[in-house]
């Protein structure tokens, strides 16, 4: 059930981070082809930077989902058993917690916006591009819960996920 | 919270496996909280939302969707062959040939894990057939990768310049000399092993075959011309230059070469999304922290600290050098840039260093860290590979770490191996 979910979820924020992806590209490629046009994208700018914004929250959270973020193992891996799963579930809470805060806080000051606006689309709410904090913190806290049960699995057999994604890259490599 | 808390808070945190951003963004939160009250973390939210949206940042994903398409074609296969025609014919050709492709290499991804994978897949096995050991093969791949990060296009040049407000451009420049140095230093060490141990040649010098290769590769190497011509010559941003690098990877990869098809592309843009996430999340996290410093004085507090011991340039540089090192030891090259730029940014305008050369003292030390264990992702690649101790490989691997740590020393001693085309080109 929990791996099922974690691979929706998977899916879906691969979808919005792709489109994101996607649109940031055409958007910069766009903003050099008009400027040699002579009529530059006054809102280039502002939007490909809300862009980048979201790109960073919806890809942080897939990037939870193979437990992605940089880290330091090697300590906590070479502490005995009963330790190692002290330490993780203090590092689970201290995530959590982090996010639960960011994202109360977030979602706080998306009414205190009010009807503030991009400086260059005045039809576009601050309270729209600044959900991607309550939004995106939501979304990281979802996908740290779903891959927790994998994660102490490996943790506990000491499997460095860093390790795995080193050889993952290899033999995708040798693969091509 | 004092600063000897917070440095004690993050290493915990660190220690426990916690991820750094959030360890850093954790830290911060607290501190702001015990400092300002529990209002201050509205400002850390406007604040995680204001540090992702740093402009000159839109290059890292950009160029790394344009790399991760050119991995997914056989680039790598093309390049090998190109640089075997043209060196494989000196004595210990294929370890140059590494050095070689790891610098070709370097103008095409920005991804040094993805580059050593995709080059030491094909090398190493090759190498050790033709009687390479094991831990010369993984210490010149290793070696060689990180030579990547100071030749450009490079991520971590991006990263320094957009946290430091320096030209992304100029910095770019800086990086050739100082790239192609070490990568004919690390060719010279290839051929004194050779020499020393008996090392093969490859085939013969054929200017038919060198043709045959470099009509192979040809389009793979318009890429950095395109793209670094544009950027070098002014008429494209860096930004923009990484825009148009994913469009020509599209087109090399899709309509030359005809090696891209929907599940490469897929995986290239998943790859692309999430490390450029990891890497922002890191940038947003650390404005919280840079935020809470600055309000504590604390970057003005370690450029006195620094001053107090001493106020010569050349040994401030030298502490410096020796911090980065230790960082680089134990951090990821992006997160050792992130956590260390907006503390020693003060004292480096303070005592008169030029920005764009800290940041080439900055990125080598991030090359040598690489190389450097227990943190070394790109020797543990390489390792992984050849199938070899990562303290064997290591000791091997000393004299090719010192070749970078000449260039260091020439950069940081000798501002004219990087300044000389920056100053030509915009002085």
């Amino acid at each position: 059930m929990v791996t099922r979910l974690k691979k929706w979820l998977e899916r879906i924020l691969e979808f919005i981070s792709i489109t994101l992806l996607i649109s940031l590209a055409v958007i910069v490629v766009l903003a050099v082809v008009f400027r040699f046009l002579g009529q530059s994208l006054i809102w280039y700018d502002e939007v490909a930077s809300v862009l980048l914004a979201w790109l960073t929250y919806y890809g942080s959270a897939l990037a939870v989902c193979h437990r992605g973020h940089l880290g330091f193992p090697g300590l906590f891996l070479s502490l005995p058993k009963p330790l190692r799963g002290v330490a993780f579930i203090i590092a689970e809470v201290v995530v959590i917690g982090f996010f639960a805060v960011v994202g109360y806080a977030g979602w706080y000051l998306l009414g205190i916006f009010g009807e503030e606006t991009l400086v260059s689309l005045d039809w576009v709410h601050l309270s729209f591009t600044q959900s991607v904090i309550p939004i995106g913190a939501v979304l990281f806290i979802l996908a740290e819960a779903l891959s927790m049960p994998e994660a102490w699995r490996k943790s506990m057999a000491g499997i460095d996920f860093e390790k795995e994604a080193i050889d993952q890259a290899i033999e995708e490599a040798s693969q091509s | 919270m004092t600063t000897v808390l917070l440095i004690f808070g993050l290493l915990l945190l660190v220690l426990i496996n916690v991820p750094i951003a959030v360890a850093l963004g954790a830290v911060a939160l607290i501190g702001m909280v015990m400092s300002k009250g529990l209002n201050s973390i509205y400002n850390a939210a406007l604040t995680m939302f204001d540090g992702a949206t740093n402009f000159p940042l839109l290059a890292i994903p950009l160029f790394i969707l344009a790399g991760a398409l050119m991995n997914t074609t056989s680039i790598s296969r093309r390049l090998i062959n190109l640089t075997s025609a043209l060196i494989g014919f000196v004595r210990g050709g294929l370890a140059m040939v590494n050095v070689g492709v790891s610098m070709f290499f370097a103008e095409i991804s920005g991804s040094a894990v993805a580059d050593v994978a995709a080059i030491g897949s094909v090398l190493i096995p090759a190498m050790k057939k033709r009687n390479y050991t094991p831990e010369l093969s993984a210490a010149v791949t290793s070696s060689s990768a990180s030579i990547a990060i100071i030749i450009p296009p490079s991520i971590a040049m991006i990263i320094y310049g957009a946290l430091s407000d320096t030209s992304i451009v100029q910095l770019f420049v800086a990086g050739i000399i100082p790239g192609v140095l070490g990568g004919f230093s690390m060719m010279g060490l290839c051929y004194w092993y050779a020499v020393r141990y008996d090392l093969p040649r490859e085939e013969a010098f054929s200017l038919s075959r060198l043709w045959v290769a470099f009509k192979e590769a040809g389009w793979a190497l318009t890429l950095p011309v395109i793209i670094l011509g544009g950027i070098f010559g002014g008429i494209v941003t860096a930004t923009e230059g990484a825009g148009l690098a994913v469009v020509a990877a599209l087109f090399i990869g899709g309509f030359i070469y005809r090696e891209i098809n929907w599940k490469h592309l897929r995986k290239a843009m998943v790859e692309g999304v999430t490390q450029t996430a990891v890497v922002m999340l890191l940038v947003a996290t650390s404005a919280v922290l840079g935020l809470h410093l600055t309000e504590m004085q604390v970057p003005q507090q370690f450029a006195s600290w620094m001053m107090s011991f001493t106020s010569n340039k050349y040994m401030v540089l030298a502490l410096l050098n020796v911090m980065l090192f230790v960082v680089g030891m134990f951090l990821h090259g992006a997160a050792a840039i992130i956590l260390i730029v907006p503390i020693v940014m003060p004292l480096v305008h303070q005592i008169g260093i030029n920005p764009i050369q800290f940041g080439l003292i900055m990125t080598l030390n991030i090359a040598i860290g690489q190389q450097t264990p227990p943190v070394a992702s790109v020797l543990v690649t390489s390792c992984s590979i050849a199938k070899t101790d990562i303290w064997e490989t290591t000791k091997v691997n000393i004299p090719f770490i010192l070749v970078l740590v000449s260039v260091l020393l020439l950069v940081t001693y000798f501002p004219p191996v990087s300044l000389t085309l920056v100053n030509l080109f915009y002085g």
